[in-house]
């Protein structure tokens, strides 16, 4: 049959994508429970979510959050930290601990036949880890090597920096693994205070997805973990950052020196907001067509418009507290200015002027085609189950969201780019030769010149 | 445990006329479908001089063709809700597209076009603008990359110079600049034809309607001359190949880089599991000795890729604050030599096999990532029914296998070490973090 070339064709008839049906339970330990049924491969995955995040860190602690986190399965009343590994390894499995800024988490993957042991080591892990000194020690040593070795990263050292800039003087403002001085310091005992005040079943998840029964499940969940009831979780401690037009300042530019570098990397970022806020679903619309797809007007404009870039990207990064909106990229370093001066033009005119009907409709149905794509796999149903705990949205969230991506409009598009974008009071960061750097993006804002070092070794935040 | 059984895929393949070869996977589970279209060709295809041309040529796929605007294939498949992309390899190009079911039709009219039709899209505009790219590219993963110099170094000196897998798939910046509009053409007409390509659909579709879909876009496409092969001689190295390159790095780091059967030899996957065995998870050999106990590494890897002319075993250390690169070193050669002398316990073997068939299980879970090893299977061996069966192959490798892998490719006068030092003395971490980093001998419990 003979076809014409000449235009896309049509598509055929949709069939509709449901979102999988998995089981919420709070048992009589406090401790919550999703599990939802995935049997095409023989994996399990199963994860507990504590109320154990950065953001909890103490003043002058940061890393404390991560720390604990990564001492969490490095020794138990029953096994040492080698004999743990060596027992979920033999099965073919892995025991992962860790936290982020909003939660602490452990988690094991692992043949669905050998999902019992998982979920005991996790019981066991979670409720008797003992903290060896030698293995504290152990960590801090690799922890600080870890430091070391990111202040040679360009592209890290952009993200440390834009971080310190506009969240100064709140908990976000230091990266999650902690400054070279906080790490020095953090002693065992704040590790097991941290211990007990976060990781308490009351706030705690098990998120257990794959081939396993849901029914079944939860009573092998209340034999491992008891039924005894635990002290409340902690609330969540309030985040304040100032933006940067309210310290009296408008636009800054931070420039740190690597000398002879191939490449600059930029960030342009201000506070964005909570995952709550009830803009959340507008504002995923709005930056998805700014810059959070490959068609996206920041991608287009830098990439394939200038070639100064092999890919730019903006983000509002969802976390409980009000997490950054950034913009990124590596730019060749001669179009630096360039390159920040087309992003911020960018986001004036999404701020200024109505998005096209085309490319409204367009980004809405590349969101919803793209869900089921996002949905895949055992890790992405966990991972979406998550964002139901973590953020206390109801069951049927995502039955309902495709209906709420659709039904945001041109209107509501820019009034949430106005009110959430700012790029008169942006903080504009580029990591490459300072003196290059300097001269091109100079009219943006006043300049600030700092080595890598002093990036490395800030001031302590309170 | 025993040997897995054979993973269910519900296959069939295919050939049209014009030589394309065709395999369609079943899957109902979703409402998508998963187009993967492997061309024969990478930068083993290319000749010192032009280098990183198979890949610059990858991106101009996507700059359009003749009834698909500049920048519209992408817009295209974005809009409905389809995540694309292309990747080029050593021995292959590969172009991926994961769309909602009902969408079928655009990918096959998006790949066909370009497959077909791409000459008239080809003009000096588009080149000059995905030659920036590129070249950012490369800056942003090899040259602006902590140690990103190495990668490529290591295969200089692991392969002679007209050996294929000798430059990097990237290219030297030198031959993007020289790339001309006219051998852009010329590598279409050679390269890009359906006799040498393989096409994979898996998902939601109906095999038999899928496949008079392919005919119906692919068909008429003519079929092109036969692909001139690739020879690549490759005698022993004969003695160690050492380089040092300074970088603006903290940490020192150390790559050491072995020859290996092809993929799909039976010793090559003797090689992957010993990758397993020796840095494969937290009780792995390495990691145990090197990271935990003595502490003198910071982090170490094991690789080993499937590349068909022949492989690379790769172990790659970055050394602790203090702790001396050479120690590192020693301590990696001395675990290497012991392969070859005594077998591997089974409980280490078994430990690798399982984490290789869970991470194989994984893989599986993705359309597109499936599809990708369904036209892998078939480009290289003509058998897509090979997928079901990899697992398997763990199991058939005995500890004696092991050590004749060993003996025949990791002796240190087959290897290839590179070291990255940091460029500037001062930034070495001082005096005090080496009486840190080294000497720790308590016990783990």
């Amino acid at each position: 049959m003979a076809v014409d070339r000449s235009g896309p064709p049509p598509p055929g008839e949709v069939r509709p994508f449901r979102f999988p049906g998995f089981t919420r339970r709070r048992l009589a330990s406090g401790l919550t429970v999703f599990a939802a049924r995935l049997p095409e491969v023989p994996l399990v995955s199963l994860e507990l979510v504590a109320t154990a995040g950065g953001q909890f860190d103490p003043p002058g602690q940061p890393g404390l959050a991560t720390l604990a986190a990564s001492l969490l399965d490095e020794g138990t009343a029953a096994q040492s930290s080698m004999e743990i590994a060596v027992h979920i390894e033999r099965l073919g499995g892995y025991l992962a601990t860790g936290a982020d800024w909003d939660v602490g988490y452990l988690s094991t993957g692992l043949l669905s036949r050998h999902h019992a042991a998982g979920l005991a080591l996790l019981a066991e892990v979670m409720s008797s880890p003992t903290f060896p000194e030698w293995e504290l020690e152990r960590l801090r040593r690799q922890r600080l090597a870890e430091l070391v070795r990111r202040d040679h990263d360009p592209s890290a050292l952009a993200d440390e920096r834009l971080t310190q800039v506009i969240y100064e003087g709140t908990v976000y403002a230091h990266s999650l693994l902690g400054t070279r001085e906080s790490v020095e310091q953090l002693t065992r005992d704040q590790i097991v205070a941290f211990y007990g005040r976060h990781y308490t079943l009351a706030g705690t998840t098990l998120i257990a997805v794959g081939d396993l029964d849901p029914e079944s499940f939860a009573a092998e969940v209340e034999a491992a973990f008891g039924s005894a009831p635990g002290v409340p979780a902690p609330a969540l401690p309030a985040i304040h950052p100032r933006r940067a037009g309210q310290n009296g300042g408008g636009r800054t530019v931070h420039v740190i020196d690597r000398p002879g570098a191939a490449q600059a990397e930029l960030r342009l970022g201000h506070p964005g907001v909570e995952r709550s806020h009830p803009d959340y679903i507008p504002l995923l619309v709005m930056n998805t067509l700014l810059g959070g797809k490959f068609t996206s007007r920041i991608n287009l404009n830098l990439r394939e418009r200038h070639g100064y870039t092999y890919g730019a990207s903006s983000r509002f990064v969802t976390r409980q507290g009000p997490g950054p909106f950034l913009v990124g990229a590596a730019v060749a370093t001669e179009s630096t200015g360039a390159a920040a001066r087309e992003v911020l033009a960018e986001l004036r005119r999404i701020r200024e002027e109505l998005v096209e009907p085309a490319e409204l409709a367009e980004t809405r149905t590349y969101l919803t085609g793209v869900f089921p794509y996002t949905a895949q796999t055992i890790d992405d149903i966990a991972k979406r189950l998550e964002t139901l705990a973590v953020f206390e949205l109801p069951d049927d969230y995502f039955d309902g969201y495709l209906d709420r991506l659709n039904a945001v409009t041109r209107e509501q598009v820019r009034e949430v780019a106005e009110r959430h974008l700012d790029p008169e009071c942006i903080a504009v960061v580029a990591v490459g030769p300072a003196e290059d750097l300097a001269r091109q993006l100079e009219d943006l804002g006043p300049v600030e010149i700092k080595s890598r070092t002093a990036v490395a070794a800030p001031a302590v935040a309170v | 445990m025993s040997s897995p059984t054979p993973v269910d895929l519900a296959l069939e393949r295919h050939t049209l006329a014009n030589g394309l070869r065709v395999v369609l996977h079943r899957d109902r589970r979703l409402p998508l479908v998963a187009i993967n279209l492997w061309y024969h060709v990478g930068s083993k295809n290319e000749r010192p001089g032009r280098t990183g041309f198979a890949h610059l040529f990858e991106h101009m796929l996507f700059q359009g063709s003749q009834n698909v605007g500049t920048n519209e294939h992408f817009r295209y498949l974005q809009q409905v809700g389809g995540v694309a992309n292309g990747s080029t390899w050593y021995d292959r190009t590969n172009y991926y597209a994961t769309l909602p079911a009902h969408h079928l039709d655009l990918g096959l009219w998006l790949e066909s076009d370009r497959m077909g039709f791409l000459l008239p899209a080809i003009t000096s505009e588009n080149l000059e603008n995905q030659r920036f790219v590129v070249m950012n590219e490369r800056r942003q993963r090899v040259d602006n990359q902590p140690y990103g110099r190495a990668g490529e170094r290591l295969y200089e000196l692991l392969y002679p110079a007209d050996h294929p897998y000798h430059w990097p798939v990237i290219g030297y910046m030198e031959d993007i600049a020289a790339a001309t509009l006219e051998e852009v053409r010329d590598f279409f007409r050679t390269y890009y034809v359906p006799n040498n390509a393989v096409l994979t659909l898996a998902g939601d579709l109906e095999p038999a309607a899928a496949l008079r879909r392919i005919e119906d876009w692919f068909g008429e496409i003519p079929r092109g001359p036969e692909v001139p092969p690739v020879t690549a001689p490759l005698p022993p190295l004969g003695g160690e190949r050492r380089d040092v390159l300074p970088d603006d790095v903290r940490l020192p780091r150390v790559y050491f880089g072995f020859r290996a059967p092809a993929y799909g030899e039976p010793l090559w996957y003797a090689a992957d599991l010993l990758a397993a065995v020796l840095a494969g998870g937290k009780s792995s050999l390495f990691y145990r000795d090197l990271v935990y106990q003595r502490q003198i590494a910071q982090d170490i890897g094991a690789y080993v890729g499937p590349s068909e002319a022949a492989a690379t075993f790769t172990v790659i250390s970055s050394a602790r604050p203090g702790a001396d690169i050479e120690v590192l070193e020693t301590a990696i050669s001395e675990h290497l030599e012991q392969v070859a002398l005594a077998p591997l316990p089974e409980a280490e073997l078994e430990r690798a096999r399982n984490k290789v068939l869970t991470d194989f299980y994984g893989a599986l879970q993705k359309l597109d990532d499936r599809a990708d090893l369904l036209s892998q299977a078939t480009t290289f061996f003509d058998d897509p029914g090979l997928v079901a069966r990899e697992a398997e192959r763990y199991w058939q490798v005995t500890a004696q296998d092991v050590m004749d892998y060993a003996a025949a490719y990791l002796a240190p006068s087959e290897r290839v070490r590179v070291a990255v030092v940091p460029r500037d003395p001062e930034a070495a971490p001082g005096p005090a973090a080496l009486s840190e980093g080294v000497a720790v001998t308590e016990s783990a419990r």
